[in-house]
């Protein structure tokens, strides 16, 4: 299977004042195409820290990151920009679409970011937008949609630039038992031969989905799960 | 979609902080536009006497600095200058205040001119004479006053209107509109007639025009008046112009007026326009970190706000443009006949970007401070 990122020996330490707090313990992990990798464990535990360092929005403190073989812990912010754009799509808790503009506009956004043709990138918007069963609504701003179609409005626009790589934080959070099922589903079905899903969670109902489960438990990735209360 | 769209979905989204931030460059640019086309308007009222006269050259007693005090000199220097080499015609001018009043009106004070008859040079300008001719001014008593006159004297001023000037009889035999003068109104009558109202002699004038041969050079025409006729000064029309509005700006406060009351419309602008933009990305702080976290540059955030500041100061300043239309409007019939130059509306319109440009930064070093990672906080 193809490996589409990998963290090598990362950690993340927080400093504030004299206070140090270790957030993410030395840990490596990979991820290949073809699953969808949940990433489960409590509050607290530094399952959004790794999710933010393998989305390269975070620095580790140590070790590498890697976006399709390419080592991208040591490149700048201007350069970790194009990485996102062009590797990884997100899909956030709080849906995180913007307010101003409307669900096609939304999805449309970053192909507008790499600069793709306008025509192009609304023939592209409108495919994403029918794979996740939203193109009736597309006109339609965030505020005039429900939760669960603000997320699957999210999942069109982590999808549209083709990433290999989506990311989701908690998208199920906010969502009743029927909109899971669906946004799930579309997230399943994004799986390919080349792509890869990571899923943190605490939400236990999505382990059926997962191809693979990491858990993180006080700082430390594990490949096993932990013999904790929250396991279950 | 382009990133021109995108801000203007931004500044359609937030209606209540766009209108806020409109507003504040609504009114700044109203003021400051209203401000200096008044000051333009009074501008022109100091240079009137000059601008109404087209003369190439004015010669006046040698401590004149402004049109509108003109100091008496002898006719003996009228002869003088006309002997000058290079000077095709010179003209007398008597300028003096005189007290008139109306009969069943008001007693006010206007500036009355004489002009030399027949050719009438140094008179009202024709295209501002609505009624009668110039011509006219040679009948008995006949002077020339202007239409706004009447808002002064509280009675209809009108071709036949009998008035007394310093209490001799005196007939409106030509009317003009828009001929005003920055202390007091204007009224032309010849040259003999205003030495009779203003108990001048024969022999006193207040500025003699000239007007050089073809192919003359006006500097040296200048330069030859000075060194050779004593007691007077000669300025090209342009150098007393602005020797004129120096002088009035320069005792009368109307610049400091003027200039405090810009800067305090421009500061307000730039702290409305600073502080609402700041606002409006504090409530839209959450869009632009997920653009940071999507891949969107710093670059590309930078112009999203900038194009924004723009475009209110674009909005903000064509309303504004209207409303400066409707003050002209309005005030015209007043005979506040205010104008806006080109080059002082395109000047308003680059400062006024400039200021919306600047109090963007407000909300430019909020945005940069906010990491791409901050999406996953909640």
């Amino acid at each position: 299977m193809k490996e589409i990122a990998k963290v090598s020996n990362v950690s993340k330490v927080y400093k504030t004042g004299d206070t140090t707090i270790s957030a993410l313990n030395p840990s490596s992990v990979s991820f290949y195409a073809g699953e969808l990798v949940l990433i489960i464990g409590p509050s607290g535990s530094g399952k959004t820290t790794l999710l933010s360092i393998l989305g390269c929005v975070t620095y580790p403190t140590a070790g590498e990151v890697y976006i399709n073989g390419t080592e991208v812990s040591s490149l700048p912010e201007s350069q970790l920009g194009k990485i996102r754009l062009e590797n990884i799509g997100f899909v956030f808790q709080g849906y995180n679409l913007i307010a101003p503009l409307n669900a096609l506009q939304n999805v449309m956004l970053p192909l507008e970011l790499m600069n793709v043709p306008a025509k192009e990138a609304k023939e592209k918007a409108i495919q994403a937008l029918k794979k996740v069963t939203m193109e009736d609504r597309m006109k339609n701003l965030p505020r005039a949609l429900s939760g669960g179609q603000q997320q699957r409005v999210a999942i069109a626009r982590a999808l549209v630039s083709n990433p290999s790589l989506i990311l989701c934080d908690e998208p199920t959070a906010a969502l009743d038992p029927s909109s899971v099922a669906i946004v799930m589903g579309e997230l399943k079905s994004l799986v390919s031969a080349d792509k890869c899903v990571v899923i943190v969670t605490h939400d236990m109902r999505l382990r059926p989905y997962a191809d693979r489960i990491v858990y993180v438990d006080n700082g430390n990735v594990l490949t096993e799960e932990p013999k904790s209360e929250y396991a279950h | 979609m382009s990133i021109f769209k995108t801000a203007l979905r931004f500044i359609k989204y937030d209606k209540a902080k766009s209108i806020g931030v409109t507003s504040g460059i609504l009114i700044s640019t109203f003021l400051i536009g209203q401000q200096l086309g008044i000051l333009d308007y009074l501008m022109g009222l100091m240079a009137a006497p000059i601008d109404n006269a087209k003369a190439q050259i004015w010669v006046a007693d040698s401590r004149t600095r402004d049109v509108n005090q003109l100091a008496v000199i002898d006719i003996k220097k009228l002869r003088e200058v006309r002997s000058i080499s290079g000077v095709k015609e010179a003209f007398p001018l008597v300028v003096s205040v005189a007290s008139a009043t109306v009969d069943k009106g008001r007693t006010s004070s206007i500036t009355l001119i004489g002009i030399e008859s027949p050719h009438f040079n140094g008179g009202p300008p024709s295209d501002k004479i609505i009624s009668g001719k110039i011509e006219n001014l040679q009948m008995d008593g006949a002077i020339c006053a202007d239409f706004f006159d009447e808002k002064v004297f509280e009675v209809p001023i009108e071709v036949g209107t009998q008035m007394e000037i310093n209490g001799k009889k005196a007939i409106v035999a030509v009317q003009t509109k828009g001929v005003r003068g920055f202390g007091f109104g204007f009224m032309y009558t010849t040259i003999e007639r205003a030495r009779y109202y203003s108990n001048l002699s024969a022999n006193d004038l207040n500025a003699i025009l000239v007007n050089v041969n073809e192919g003359a050079d006006i500097d040296e025409v200048v330069n030859r008046i000075n060194a050779t006729v004593y007691g007077v000064k000669a300025y090209k029309t342009e150098d007393l112009r602005s020797s004129t509005i120096s002088t009035v700006i320069g005792t009368t406060g109307i610049a400091s007026s003027t200039g405090t009351l810009i800067i305090f419309a421009l500061i307000a602008g730039f702290f409305i326009i600073g502080l609402t933009m700041y606002s409006s990305a504090l409530d839209r702080i959450k869009d632009y970190g997920t653009l940071k976290a999507i891949g969107a540059s710093n670059n590309y955030i930078r112009k999203l706000i900038l194009i924004q500041a723009v475009l209110f100061a674009v909005i903000g300043y064509i309303l504004a443009f209207v409303l400066l239309q409707g003050f002209k409007a309005g005030v015209a019939g007043t005979g506040l006949l205010v104008n806006y130059r080109l080059d002082v509306l395109i000047g308003i319109f680059v400062v006024i970007v400039t200021i919306s440009v600047i109090a963007a930064t407000f909300a430019l070093r909020r945005i940069k401070g906010v990491e791409p990672a901050s999406v996953f906080r909640g």
